[in-house]
């Protein structure tokens, strides 16, 4: 039997990106919070500017617990299953905000309104066949407010493009309405960036540096940000900004080193707390509210793990929602050659030229075949190994003389390009349980089910040709458009606890709470129903402090 | 269950490449695998080939446990007999390349991995055992970890002073 605790406000499972920013409204809100996390800290020790450790070898975690459960992958059911090396997320206090890109998007008003905006402009026809796409139940103005507060608390840099309509070319031009400017500027460029910005503009594009949850007045750009931990905590993850701010109110404990292995119910549906492992040892945490905040796959897996009596198919999927909608962006960067060196092994890969202009329904789709588009952002940060590793465009073999010979002339004149596809849900695309592959404690792993899509692959395809456009035009000599591939495990892994009004086809309500269980609330992008054309985590953070806000909002009811 | 701690994990990223490197040469048919990294990457005017640069004691570190690996390293020497009557060690470099090619057609997935391990034991930081006087970061004007970098740093074209320091002994 595990050991019963004593009973708390709040069990927040997971303080990553999404857990460790709601903590801190709860906290200040005098709640009493206990959480839940898989890791531990980590300090500025452990992060070195050392690739095959952070990067070939993924180790720069705090346990290894991520990597013991690896979700599987297949094209459809039925077809063979294969199994990704390394985890996309890390076990830490922080989680994956410890050595993720930072780079801190809102989504544009048009990515909550999907279904309708095409439809009205498009027709309705050209919603991709097997989309189970929908409008989000809230608006980009239902979460400005949250946005704001996000970049604010854990600290945003970037230059603002519209600030209650009144548009600035140095920023983003496409970007919604924004109450104000960043708290601080942008990240500088480099002489590679500067050059793919000047670029842009001479194609009539608007260029603009991206946002990100960097400290622009510390970063050292040092080259070790991707995959890699902050040496001067300039990255603004949870783990220096949000989460130390919370302890300060002593209204949260962390339990460390934590395995949760299932969120309890009682006879009535309510959430009555989770069970952990820690040290060898079971323990019961009971709770009037229960947050689930561990990632898109480890949120769906432990819902569809928690079976009881009256959730006999997994906790909150009465209506088979849990593990549906799951979708990740499409990734396919263009690989470029340039005739001098580029010189990006500094820099962070937020340091970047960015482009908006075929992202989203920023342009006319008509006659296209797609819907959404894609970000397009050149950046900074190379790495020896990947770098010698590089493609060698047809002109020189893989070994040997001449390819030493290649790589000596060349491996500081590529790079590619970081561009980032907006993807929809699909009947056919979902998460579950595997059926053979399990964990250490013999739990099954999650299981990705997600084929080719047409219109994903159109919209990469278009995109590529606007980047071979961009680099040819800076200079480059080769250009290299590869084939688009679906993702796979994904670190922008979306859905599988859709955000949503009807509980037919979603798992949690408007304001983050799940239909079935409502002193269950659940945080993170697999809440979101849409991904736009870029990153996932600021979004993921405003509706974590919006659920938090609404938890104490009803506390009373709740 | 057992739980590795933050220190083993980080301890057996580190510790691993000092302890091996003595006993490298231990590992059967390290000749073998010293010569063929350095027909991957060989010596000339432009620097140090792979055996010179170490990249086999790196590598003989990740592989010394790994049988398959090291039974294919002996089919590069059968190979050789069979096509030389030599072993692969005392071939011409020429000959040495068309074992290798016949290597990368029939054994493709070890011969990738023989490939990319010669990469890192090249381009990794030294104190994993390879890339010695950083003759791999030279060869692609890598210039080397540095702890802050200006914008100076960052410009087109211009060379940048390389650093010659590991990052494991920076810290």
């Amino acid at each position: 039997m595990p050991i019963k605790l004593k009973p708390v406000d709040v069990a927040i499972v997971g303080l990553g990106a999404a857990g460790g920013v709601a903590v801190l409204p709860l906290a200040r809100a005098g709640l009493k919070i206990a959480a839940i996390e898989a890791g531990t800290w980590m300090n500025p020790h452990d992060f070195r500017p050392d690739e095959l450790h952070n990067n070939v070898r993924g180790l720069l975690t705090s346990v290894p617990k991520a990597n013991r459960e690896v979700p599987t992958v297949r094209d459809a059911p039925g077809a063979p299953t294969r199994r990704g090396a390394i985890h996309p997320m890390m076990n830490a206090i922080g989680g994956t905000s410890i050595h993720y890109w930072a780079q801190s998007w809102r989504l544009n008003p048009w990515d909550f309104k999907t279904r309708t905006e095409v439809t009205k402009r498009y027709g309705a026809a050209a919603i991709p066949r097997g989309s189970t796409v929908e409008d989000w139940p809230i608006s980009y103005d239902d979460l400005e407010n949250y946005y704001d507060t996000i970049e604010h608390e854990v600290g945003v840099s970037g230059k603002a493009g519209n600030i209650q309509g009144r548009i600035d070319s140095a920023g983003n031009v496409y970007e919604a309405p924004r109450r104000r400017e960043y708290p601080m500027p942008a990240l500088r460029g480099s002489g590679f960036t500067d050059l793919m910005m000047d670029t842009a503009k001479q194609l009539g594009w608007k260029p603009f540096r991206p946002p990100a949850a960097i400290n622009s007045k510390t970063c050292a750009y040092h080259g070790y940000c991707d995959r890699g931990g902050c040496h001067i905590n300039a990255k603004n993850s949870t783990a220096v900004t949000t989460i130390p701010a919370a302890l300060k109110t002593k209204n949260l404990t962390i339990f460390d080193l934590a395995h949760a292995t299932r969120i309890e119910s009682a006879p009535d549906g309510r959430a009555s707390g989770v069970t952990y492992i820690r040290n060898g040892k079971e323990y019961f945490q009971p709770a009037r509210a229960v947050l689930l905040a561990s990632y898109t796959y480890e949120n769906t897996r432990l819902l569809l793990l928690s079976k009881s009596k009256p959730y006999p198919r997994g906790l909150s999927n009465n209506h088979g929602q849990v593990g549906k909608h799951y979708f990740g962006h499409w990734q396919n960067g263009v690989t470029a050659l340039f005739p001098f060196d580029i010189n990006v092994w500094y820099g962070t890969p937020a340091q970047a030229a960015a482009i908006d202009d075929f992202a989203d329904d920023n342009y006319d789709h008509t006659g296209l075949g797609f819907i959404g588009g894609t970000t397009l952002q050149p950046h900074t940060e190379m790495h020896p190994i990947a770098s010698a590793n590089m493609n060698t465009f047809g002109r020189a073999p893989s070994w040997g003389a001449k390819w030493k010979a290649f790589i000596h002339e060349n491996a500081a004149r590529h790079t590619s390009a970081y561009m980032q596809t907006s993807a929809f849900p699909y009947e056919q695309t979902f998460l579950d349980l595997d059926d053979e592959v399990r964990d250490p404690l013999g739990d099954p792993v999650c299981r990705v089910t997600s084929g080719p899509k047409e219109n994903e692959s159109r919209a990469v395809a278009y995109a590529q040709k606007k980047m071979e456009e961009w680099f040819r035009a800076a200079g480059a000599i080769e250009v290299i458009r590869p084939q688009a591939n679906p993702p796979g495990v994904s670190t922008h892994a979306y859905g599988g606890t859709r955000m949503g009004d009807n509980p037919e086809s979603n798992v949690v309500d408007r304001w983050g709470f799940a239909h079935e269980c409502p002193n269950l609330a659940i945080l993170g992008a697999s809440v979101m129903g849409t991904s736009g054309a870029r990153n996932p985590t600021l979004t993921a953070q405003a509706l974590s402090w919006r659920t938090a806000d609404r938890l104490i909002a009803t506390w009373k009811s709740i | 269950m057992k739980k590795l701690t933050r220190r083993t994990v980080i301890a057996s990223a580190t510790l691993v490449p000092v302890a091996a490197i003595r006993s490298a040469a231990q590992i059967p048919h390290f000749a073998i695998l010293e010569a063929a990294a350095d027909r991957i990457l060989p010596p000339d005017d432009l620097g140090p080939g792979a055996k010179q640069a170490g990249a086999a004691n790196y590598i003989a570190t990740v592989v010394a446990a790994d049988q398959p690996f090291l039974n294919n390293l002996s089919l590069i020497d059968d190979e050789s007999q069979k096509r030389f009557h030599k072993s692969f060690v005392d071939l011409a470099p020429a000959d040495q390349d068309s074992v290798l090619t016949h290597i990368e057609s029939t054994a493709r997935p070890f011969f990738a991995r023989l490939r990319q391990l010669t990469l890192e034991g090249m381009f990794a930081d030294p104190s994993y055992g390879g890339n010695r006087q950083f003759a791999g970061w030279d060869l692609i004007r890598y210039p080397g970890p540095r702890l802050a970098v200006s914008p100076e740093e960052q410009k087109l074209r211009d060379p940048i002073k390389p650093v010659r320091r590991s990052a494991n002994n920076a810290h």
